[in-house]
């Protein structure tokens, strides 16, 4: 399959299960819901070092807010319910609690998990609990006024590790086109690209040499590795970018596969970009398999 | 569709209880079954009322009058709507729906069953008119929205939950509460000695609870709208000190913060 010069590879991301929630985070203004928002799904790129992965998924307007506020929604991924309760108390309470204006918001029914539940004893007994509309708040005192914070809020069974690769003739035209990618990708609901930019240079492999590692250089990809190993990569393949994506649910991340590719292809083979494929392992560890000409048809 | 309807033919020559008129508990009745419900005293349902038949989870008690007491008292689904007055106890040990009373209440809106340790436990209670004496006593949860005046000791021993009122209190406001929050529009004469002010605050809570009862309805909303900024004071001090009274109105003229 050809589109538009760039050839898309006869094969398919592999992705996982893993448990998710959108939380909302609100304040003052867009500027200081950003600062909360930045704060608490830095270090949260991949599940391997991090715990979780994480991202900003949209902007929301005042009116879409419990609290009448700007804010944004984001997402958490985990590979266990467990998991995700731990990180997102931890980034909640570290990053959110901390931040000057914030409130947090359930972003999503489901299997309640602990929002502010347990920050609420930051208050040191000076706490307070409102039952509004069914849900619980708590009002937590601090120095610029007050934290709210809803009890709970929701998990779901999610996708995780959707993703394509970008093989282009340099780095110049292999980070455009996957700007691009991310760039239409962000527009879409119920997914993140969880990487630095929503790009990642070090796709990886199972395994290692050393017994430690779990993983290690996708080498197959990696160019100046060419002639070393059983390379992938043509001879005029300069770079070769990634783009992992998480989504509430499989038809979203498929839906965000297709318009990023086909960002990326828009930009051609006049614009350096020469493939695209995907990352897997075989078939034999992820239930969901994206194949990419199914997607693009 | 409609609501059931029970109409009060005439003033009854004494107090009738009502509590076992929930929507819950006529649900599962038909017209036969709630005219001869049997009401404190022997009486029957239909001795006092025309019953109209209609959707349970909303009774209507028309014609309403302050002889009629523990109105909703212990419901937890449904709606109430008393269209008048209605005497005392209404909506006790009340655990969740809505109880609308478009006149004044009695004594005790809200309170506890004698020896009970909780009053109201849930669930939320409007009163376009003036409250009695004792309104929310050993409230537990819930909210209770006062159209007009409370009497005297508006939330005393209060352990959570919200009361709000828009007209004067009586004596004694939040005597003893625990905690919760006691909403009011106006200063209260006198603030209790044990009630120490912290300077006015925007509350981000109170915006949760206005745009909650915009939802809930124009029997709710007409209570709006609350100001973002309000006059806390801590208390009551003799009991913990974590519950609050927030004062919308910024000085004794009336004059509403947010308009200001």
């Amino acid at each position: 399959m050809i589109v538009n010069g760039v050839a898309i590879d006869d094969t398919f991301a592999e992705a996982f299960g893993m448990r998710a929630t959108r939380i909302l985070v609100t304040a003052l203004n867009l500027k200081w819901a950003y600062h909360a928002a930045h704060s608490m799904t830095g270090f949260a790129t991949s599940v391997i070092g991090c715990g979780c992965e994480a991202g900003i998924e949209r902007e929301l307007a005042p009116d879409e807010t419990p609290d009448g506020r700007p804010g944004l929604s984001v997402l958490l991924f985990a590979v266990s319910g467990k998991e995700l309760a731990k990180q997102l108390e931890r980034r909640v309470g570290q990053c959110v609690l901390t931040s000057p204006t914030s409130a947090v918001f359930a972003g999503l029914d489901g299997e309640p998990v602990n929002l502010a539940k347990n920050l609420r004893f930051f208050g040191d007994g000076f706490q307070m609990s409102k039952v509004i509309g069914g849900k619980r708040y708590w009002r937590v005192p601090v120095m610029d006024g007050e934290f709210v914070g809803e009890e709970t809020t929701g998990m779901i069974k999610a996708v995780g590790g959707g993703n394509f690769l970008v093989l282009a003739r340099g780095q110049p035209e292999a980070l455009g086109a996957c700007e691009a990618a991310v760039a239409a990708m962000a527009k879409l609901q119920g997914v993140i690209m969880p990487f630095p930019g929503g790009i990642v240079r070090s796709g990886s492999k199972v395994g290692s040499k050393y017994k430690a590692l779990p993983a290690s250089t996708n080498d197959a990809f990696c160019p100046t590795l060419r002639g070393a190993v059983k390379s992938e990569l043509a001879r005029d393949t300069g770079a070769v970018l990634e783009i992992v994506i998480d989504g509430l649910s499989e038809i979203e991340v498929r839906n965000a596969m297709r318009a990023g590719i086909e960002a990326a292809c828009k930009i051609g083979s006049a614009g350096g970009v020469q493939r695209i494929s995907a990352g897997n392992y075989g078939g034999k560890l992820g239930p969901f398999h994206f194949r990419l000409r199914e997607i693009m048809q | 569709m409609t609501a059931l309807t029970l109409t009060l033919r005439a003033t009854p020559a004494r107090d009738i209880d009502l509590s076992g008129l929930n929507p819950e508990r006529l649900a599962a009745m038909d017209r036969d079954a709630i005219g001869t419900m049997r009401l404190s005293g022997g009486r029957q349902v239909r001795d006092f009322f025309d019953i109209a038949i209609g959707d349970a989870q909303h009774l209507v008690i028309r014609n309403a009058d302050q002889q009629l007491t523990y109105v909703g008292a212990g419901m937890r689904a449904g709606t109430i709507t008393v269209e008048g007055n209605c005497g005392a106890y209404a909506g006790q040990a009340m655990r969740g729906g809505k109880l609308i009373i478009t006149g004044s209440a009695g004594d005790f809106v809200g309170g506890a069953p004698p020896g009970e340790r909780q009053g109201m436990r849930g669930g939320t209670i409007a009163i376009y008119g003036n409250a009695g004496d004792r309104a929310g006593e050993r409230m537990r949860r819930g909210l209770i929205l006062i159209g007009g005046n409370a009497g005297a000791c508006c939330g005393a021993n209060m352990l959570a939950g919200t009361i709000f009122v828009a007209g004067n209190m009586g004596a004694m406001p939040g005597f003893a509460l625990r905690r919760g929050s006691l909403l009011l529009r106006r200063q209260p004469q006198a603030v209790p000695a044990t009630f120490q002010e912290s300077g006015e605050h925007s509350l981000l809570f109170l915006t949760l609870l206005e745009k909650q009862l915009q939802r809930e309805g124009a029997a709710f909303a007409r209570f709006l709208p609350f100001p973002n900024k309000a006059r806390r004071y801590c208390g009551d001090l003799a009991c913990g000190g974590t519950g609050e009274m927030l004062v919308f109105q910024r000085d004794s003229s009336n004059s509403d913060i947010r308009s200001s």
